[in-house]
Parts: C-alpha cells; sequence; structure tokens
C-alpha cells in the first residue's frame, strides 16, 4: 500500500474532522457551564466564566482567572474547596464523550472506506506487539502452566497475602510520602496535617498502619505453613532463606517506620532498641553509630531510617520477593503429606 | 528440578482458573482495607507527644513484634556466669535467627512421615504459645 493511498487519506482525513469536533466540544463546554456571581464577585470560588462578554464584543474564550486572584490549585488539600471539582468534572464528563465520538467516527469511516468489518482494538494491539515480539506462544505457556489441585486450600494463601499486602504498603506509602517531611522540626506537624487536612488522609495512614500489622503476622503464618508442612526441604532450602530474610526485612520495616512520626513513644522506642542492637558483642558499638548517625538519636537518625524505610528496604525486599517467586515457579508448590 | 509431576486430573491451569481464585483472595483484603479505611475515618491511629529528647517516659516499650525479645531481655538478670546479662539477652535472638536461617541444612533428611510432622507441628504450637504468653507479659508488665 502506498503511503499517500485514497484509503489512508480518507481515514485521516475523518480523524482530523474528528479531533476538531472534540476540541470544539470541551473547549465549549466551558461556554455552556451557568456563570457564577461575576469577576470580582465571591472570593470563595474561582472564575472560570467566559470574558466580560457585556462590556467587549463577545468572544467564545475561556479566560484564566485575573492575576490578583488566587487560583488555589491546593485548595482540595487544604480542605478549602473553590470549585475545582466542577471543571474537572466538566473535563471528564465530555472529554470522554469527546473520545467515544472520535473513536465512533474513526470506526464508521474504517470500514466504509476499507470494506472490512471491523477489527477490535485489543486484537490489533496484541497483534501489533505480536508481530513484533512474538510472545504469544511463551506466554500462553507460561500462563497455562499447570497448578496442583491441592494448591487451592486456604494455608497456601498466606504467602500470596503478604505479597498482596505488601503492594498495598507500598501504594499508601507512596501517598503518605507526598506529604510527609523527615526532619525533626517538620515530622510531627506533617503527620498531623495528614491525619487531619489531607483528604483521605486519616484513612491512608490507617491503612498503611493496620496493614503492616497484618503483613507480619501473615508472614510468621506463612512460615509456620511451610516449616510445618516440612516444605522447606530439598530441594527449596534456598527458598528458606529468602523467606527468612524476607522476615528479617519486614521487621526492618516495622523497626524503622516506627521512628517516622517523631513523637515520644517512637523517639524511646527507637532510643531503647539501638541501644539493644549496641549490646550485640564485638560489633555493638559500630551498629549502634550506624543506625544512629552518631551516638545519640537525632534528625540524622530520623533521615537515616527514612531512607531504609522507603528505599533500601523496599528495593531489597522486591528483589528477594522477585527470586522467591521465581524459584516458587520453577519448583512447583511442595506436596503435602 | 521439579519432584512433582502431575496427571492432568489433579490439576488446574495457572491462568485462568488459578487466578481467579487468587483475585477473589485480593477481593476479600481489599474489602478488609475499605473496612480499615472506614475505620480510620472514624478513630485515627493517632500519635502522642512531640518528641523530647530531654524526657524520658516511665515505660518505654517497643512494638507488638518486638515485645517478647524484649521481655526476654529484660527478664535476664544482669549478671549470668560472668557475663553480662544484656550480651547474653542479646546473643539468644540472634542464634535463633541464625538457626532458623540455615534450618533447611540441619534438618535435611527428605522425611515425610506422619510422626515427624506432628513433631513439628507441636513444636510450632509449643513456639507461638510462648511468644505470645511473653508479649502478654511484656504487655501487661
Amino acid at each position: 500500500m502506498r503511503f499517500f493511498s485514497l484509503k489512508r487519506f480518507g481515514m485521516l482525513f475523518m480523524l482530523v474532522i474528528a479531533v476538531g469536533l472534540m476540541v470544539f466540544i470541551t473547549t465549549h463546554a466551558q461556554a455552556i457551564s451557568p456563570p457564577s456571581s461575576g469577576g470580582s464577585g465571591d472570593p470563595s470560588s474561582p472564575d472560570w466564566t467566559l470574558s466580560d462578554v457585556s462590556s467587549s464584543p463577545p468572544q467564545l474564550i475561556a479566560t484564566p482567572p485575573p492575576a490578583t486572584q488566587d487560583t488555589c490549585s491546593s485548595c482540595h488539600i487544604l480542605g478549602q474547596n473553590k470549585g475545582l471539582w466542577t471543571p474537572l468534572a466538566r473535563w471528564t464528563l465530555f472529554g470522554s464523550l469527546g473520545l467515544l465520538f472520535v473513536f465512533g467516527v474513526f470506526r464508521s469511516a474504517s470500514t466504509w472506506v476499507t470494506r472490512s468489518p471491523w477489527k477490535p482494538l485489543t486484537n490489533r494491539a496484541v497483534g501489533w506487539v505480536d508481530d513484533r515480539y512474538k510472545i504469544s506462544e511463551p506466554l500462553t505457556k507460561i500462563l497455562k502452566k499447570p497448578v496442583p489441585k491441592y494448591a487451592l486450600h486456604w494455608w497456601y494463601c498466606l504467602g500470596g497475602i503478604t505479597a498482596f499486602l505488601f503492594v498495598v504498603l507500598g501504594i499508601t506509602g507512596i501517598l503518605l510520602a507526598f506529604y510527609y517531611k523527615p526532619t525533626p522540626e517538620a515530622a510531627y506537624s506533617s503527620i498531623q496535617f495528614i491525619e487531619s487536612q489531607v483528604y483521605f488522609g486519616s484513612a491512608i495512614r490507617a491503612i498503611h498502619h493496620w496493614c503492616a500489622n497484618a503483613m507480619i503476622v501473615m508472614c510468621v503464618a506463612h512460615m509456620l505453613r511451610v516449616f510445618i508442612m516440612g516444605a522447606y526441604k530439598r530441594p527449596r532450602e534456598l527458598n528458606w532463606l529468602s523467606g527468612v530474610l524476607l522476615l528479617i526485612l519486614t521487621l526492618v520495616f516495622g523497626f524503622t517506620g516506627y521512628l517516622l512520626p517523631w513523637d515520644q513513644r517512637a523517639f524511646w522506642a527507637t532510643t531503647v532498641g539501638s541501644e539493644i542492637a549496641g549490646a550485640i558483642p564485638a560489633i555493638g558499638n559500630l551498629a549502634l553509630v550506624l543506625l544512629r548517625v552518631g551516638w545519640n538519636v537525632t534528625g540524622d537518625t530520623l533521615s537515616r531510617f527514612y531512607g531504609l524505610h522507603v528505599i533500601i528496604v523496599p528495593l531489597a525486599t522486591v528483589a528477594f520477593m522477585v527470586t522467591h517467586f521465581l524459584m516458587i515457579r520453577r519448583q512447583g508448590i511442595a506436596k503435602p503429606l | 528440578m521439579s519432584d512433582i509431576q502431575h496427571s492432568t486430573d489433579d490439576t488446574i491451569p495457572f491462568f485462568p482458573d488459578h487466578v481467579k481464585t487468587e483475585f477473589y483472595v485480593v477481593l476479600g483484603i481489599l474489602a478488609v482495607v475499605l473496612i480499615i479505611a472506614i475505620a480510620g475515618f472514624i478513630k485515627p491511629v493517632g500519635l502522642g507527644e512531640p518528641a523530647d529528647p530531654l524526657n524520658t517516659p516511665l515505660h518505654v516499650k517497643p512494638e507488638w513484634y518486638f515485645l517478647s525479645l524484649y521481655q526476654i531481655l529484660k527478664k535476664i538478670p544482669p549478671m549470668v556466669l560472668g557475663i553480662q546479662g544484656k550480651t547474653i539477652g542479646v546473643v539468644i535472638p540472634i542464634v535463633l535467627v541464625a538457626l532458623v536461617f540455615v534450618w533447611p541444612f540441619i534438618d535435611s533428611k527428605a522425611d515425610k512421615s506422619r510422626r515427624v510432622y506432628w513433631i513439628r507441628l507441636a513444636f510450632s504450637i509449643f513456639a507461638v504459645v510462648a511468644i505470645i504468653a511473653l508479649t502478654i507479659w511484656g504487655e501487661v508488665s
């Protein structure tokens, strides 16, 4: 097929028209919204209306709010809702309708121009990728791998639950890291801010807190299950080793995360905990200084624990989880008695 | 490689059958997470007093999962056989973890008998009960 064939040109032409229509619809979605009290009226809502139509020649352009007025892009965080949701909902609604319309036009044009039935987009995408990388056959082999039926007992789920809780903790942890400040001056108040001001902040923190506790319980339960059933025996010794390392990493997660709120309990638990590490024979003082960054628990300790909690330990955990899963995959699930 | 040879009768394909089951488990966890979120709205996790390095509180306690180890450490007398009790209290958990770590190499005999299974089960129950008892003791003391 030549590049500038009639077929291609027709489809391109229709696409340009459809995109133009979409832009027209979405920009005019603002025009049909009810005007608020006017440009200089209520300061609690930003001026999303058109420029003053009565005094100047009519022009259908949505203007930004005047420079003197605070657009307040963070008001939804501070709880002072200044009408950010209305334009958002409007763009989502009309934008998706526009995209749907573009798709419809493209589909009609395509079937009309090519004189062939429409091929679903998913099939096209899969075909496109498979054409280049030939992954369909190995992927099928991976996905169709037989799993023994006894692996459906509930006690085989414990490890999977632990892994999923790790995912939940990762997501909520990233959300908390957006607002948390790891300095002794700001840590406590930033958590107060999360608990009282941030939308869903207290819920996200509660999920992070309780799922962390649940992860330790599940981790230990999974380990007990493997121990009781004797699944650690040859050829699965390395799986047990990586599992014990994962449990230790989970405990390190707990220990480092406990300091981050920087309240009395956190501070003194860390003081006592690192003191215990300092009682290890031979390497005690080294461990103590490495943990505390100095001889006392200070802001440097907080920075170190934060770095460990959000970067080092997660990376190590993901690495060991991947090896753990790959070994299970390779060897299959151990047969019960 | 795998020591198991399955016939097609006692297996299911990983996808979609096994993935579907796992998906239901994930949905269950998400339901629990939703309940926790609602509980977090009603009763946030909260914070204690701000950290004050000059003011030591009366009872310093670690998190519950370190409480049993902490209790062992607290209850060891200060001097045992000329060694500091604190050192013993630190070395015991490290030795235990090291033992757990290399356990598959110690217990390497391929034994599938019921008797050994019951021994392991009894030992696990004993260990769990001991840890729970120490944790409760540490919590109330």
